[in-house]
């Protein structure tokens, strides 16, 4: 029941990246990916190295974001292929 | 306790936890990381409120109180209510630093939320629905409209007096 809603939030989130306008609101929603995996992580495997996967997982994700976003900044002027 | 109710619950309880403390902790005040500037000015351009930007840069690029909550809950559940919520902190510390975010909002917020569940856990409350809780609260502010929630954001900042001074 509980990963259902999660599973249902990632189905959601995951339509919802397709349909963004841009790469910075696309990361908000890959963020909220983010969040429903590293609970689906800790609720399927219900031991205390699942919660280790679940926050490594997570803090990992976030530092990715971090740079994704830093360097979105630096690739205004790219060329887009149309 | 029945389920939905409880998790509906849960997610006020785990939403107003993390935009209390984040924005005590002046994130809507300053981008604390490079990256979280650059999400706030989009959302500022696409019709947003600039430090309720800055506040979803932030919760992005480096694991602040929403991360702590959700870390916890996890910790909590799969360990065991005290001491899995002060692990959770610890490991969200050491997040904090690898992202370069010199604050504390992530380990006020895995501390904060392991007492709620502590004490919650007397009325029926588990800390698995504080889990699905904190997602549904995520999605409120970033998944479904992010501009309506950076106005939000960016008003409660003003009534707590965290609003940002760059324009």
């Amino acid at each position: 029941m509980l990963i259902e809603i999660l599973g249902i939030i990632v189905i959601i989130m995951a339509l919802r990246t397709l349909l963004a306008q841009n790469r910075e609101e696309r990361l908000l929603c890959l963020n909220v990916i983010g969040f429903s995996m590293s609970a689906i992580i800790g609720l399927y495997i219900q031991t205390p190295f699942g919660a280790i996967i679940a926050i490594t997982f997570f803090v990992t994700s976030t530092l990715s974001s971090n740079a994704i976003a830093y360097s979105l900044g630096r690739v205004k002027e790219e060329i887009m292929v149309k | 306790m029945n389920e939905i109710l409880g998790i509906i619950l849960a997610a006020i309880i785990s939403w107003f936890n993390f935009v209390l403390i984040d924005t005590w902790m002046g994130l809507p005040e300053s981008p604390g990381v490079k990256g979280a500037e650059i999400i706030g000015r989009s959302i500022q351009k696409r019709g947003g409120n600039l430090a309720g930007g800055f506040f979803q840069g932030n919760i992005v690029c480096s694991p602040d109180a929403s991360a702590g909550t959700l870390l916890a809950s996890i910790a909590c559940f799969t360990i065991g209510t005290p001491e899995g919520g002060l692990i959770a902190a610890v490991l969200v510390y050491f997040g904090n630093r690898l992202c370069a975010d010199p604050g504390y909002a992530g380990t006020t917020g895995a501390l904060s939320i392991t007492a709620i569940i502590y004490l919650t856990s007397f009325i029926g409350f588990k800390p698995e629905f504080f889990i699905v809780g904190m997602v549904l609260a995520i999605l409120t502010i970033q998944g479904l409209y992010q501009t309506g929630a950076s106005r939000l954001l960016g008003k409660l900042a003003q009534k707590m007096g965290r609003y940002t001074k760059i324009s």
